[in-house]
């Protein structure tokens, strides 16, 4: 699993690659921590190259969103594979977020 | 102009900087006020007085004023109300933030006779209370105008082509700004009491909702957020999270509104029916999702959404009915993969085998 941040057009987007499961969130979550200190900038999630996620990744991505808003900065997820979307669906996390 | 004229134009000048620390000062304290009292007005205009208008004003009646702190609107706010019952809540707030001169405030609405219409707005001259800033600054004083958004408009038409205008304008014509004026009063009160009624409205449908009789309360955006507030999905989505022992995280409910209206239902005794009829098989399509998952986080409105697939699989909807839900709670974009995904565990369900 690899997280990348870069600012992109005055957002803060976030690259996933590989599983995001309960073995590879620990890392990931230290990974994410400039995304939690930005000042209400907008973040986008990148999961383009994201093959998996668990429920670690789901609070992950949780933590994120709700560090933004209290911001007044939005999150959005791009890019997601059917199988993440059902993830999202079945565990009702696709009202939660904004989709690019 | 006379020198005594020249004189308060100099004086003027030099007190610009200071005006301009107050206007900053008593816009902040001002906008803070109506905050803290969850007051929405349209607007908060503020200007300090031109030097050409002071010059104006100078010659037309410079003689009036015997020093520059006698002119009271060098420096001066308008607070513009969406309602007429605010004006007073406004100026309420004006007197408690700020020390108002009475011998000099006025309230125009009550200056006409019964029969009469015309500029109603209500004018306060105020100064910052002392102790608050330095003090030379809490002795200039500052005028702070209120009114509706329809007053404003009544006025600002009014100035531009009556008030302070070099031609005489007929009575014909004044008339007819009277009359506008008259008018614009009737509906500032008509808006007022619309917002009374609706209040009224909120607070019965909310006691009806709190009482069950739910068949009475029609289905709409404020019924739905008072129903909210009894938490009738909380059954079924622990139901559902006891599946994984999941911990339950809350979510917007709102954007289902549209749906369950779609689904035909028209009151919030439909809406309980709709719960009552549909949450087992609810259940059973959460379960076949979930059960072969270890995903032990879900929103709260996981019940909800099942229970919408459900009802429009049995209302014969299909896989387009899925995907119309889906396009409504979220910005995915193209959701037909998921609702055919969703649509093939359905259709291994009781509820869709017994037609």
């Amino acid at each position: 699993m690899n997280t990348t941040i870069k600012e992109q057009n005055g957002e803060m987007v976030a690259l996933f690659e590989g599983r995001l499961d309960t073995a590879a969130a620990p890392q990931a979550e230290k990974d994410i921590q400039p995304l939690l200190a930005t000042s209400g900038q907008n973040i986008v999630l990148d999961c383009n190259a994201l093959e998996y996620i668990s429920s670690s990744g789901l609070r992950l991505f949780l933590t994120v969103l709700k560090c933004a808003k209290a911001k007044g900065g939005h999150v959005f997820i791009t890019g997601m594979n059917n199988d993440i979307r059902n993830v999202f669906a079945m565990t009702g996390f696709t009202n939660l977020f904004e989709f690019r | 102009m006379d020198p005594h004229g020249e004189k308060l134009l100099e004086e003027f000048r030099q007190r610009r900087p200071r005006l301009v620390e107050l206007e900053g000062l008593v816009l902040c304290r001002l906008q803070e006020a109506l905050e803290r009292q969850h007051i929405e007005v349209t607007a908060i205009d503020h200007r300090i007085k031109k030097e050409d208008s002071l010059a104006g004003k100078l010659e037309r009646k410079g003689a009036k004023y015997k020093s520059v702190d006698d002119i009271t609107d060098l420096l001066g706010l308008r607070v513009i109300t969406f309602y007429t019952d605010d004006v007073d809540k406004v100026a309420a707030l004006v007197a408690q933030t700020f020390d108002v001169d009475w011998g000099n405030s006025v309230d125009k609405r009550k200056l006409h006779e019964l029969d009469s219409f015309g500029y109603n707005s209500l004018h306060y001259i105020c100064r910052l209370p002392a102790g608050s800033a330095d003090e030379a600054l809490c002795r200039i004083p500052f005028e702070i105008q209120m009114r509706t958004a329809l007053q404003h408009v009544w006025s600002t038409i009014n100035h531009d082509n009556g008030y302070k205008s070099d031609v005489q304008i007929p009575r014909e014509y004044l008339r007819q700004f009277g009359r506008l004026a008259g008018m614009l009063e009737l509906i500032d009160d008509e808006f007022s009491r619309l917002r009374n009624s609706l209040a009224d409205y909120r607070r019965r449908m909310q006691t009806l909702v709190a009482s069950g009789q739910l068949d009475e309360v029609s289905l709409n955006a404020d019924t739905w957020e008072s129903y909210l507030q009894t938490r009738p999905f909380d059954r079924l989505n622990r139901r559902i999270a006891a599946v994984n022992q999941a911990e339950l995280f809350p979510a917007p409910l709102k954007p289902f509104l549209p749906i369950l209206l779609a689904l035909q239902m028209k009151t919030l005794g439909d809406v309980q029916r709709f719960i009552d009829a549909n949450a087992d098989d609810a259940y059973l399509l959460a379960v076949t999702q979930l059960g072969v998952t270890d995903l032990d986080i879900l929103t709260e409105s996981v019940g909800l959404q099942n229970l919408c697939i459900v009802q429009a699989l049995k209302m014969g909807g299909g896989r387009p009915a899925i995907v119309r839900i889906l396009n409504a709670i979220s910005s995915f974009g193209d959701n037909e993969v998921l609702a055919q995904s969703i649509y093939d565990r359905a259709s291994t369900l009781p509820f869709m085998n017994n037609k």
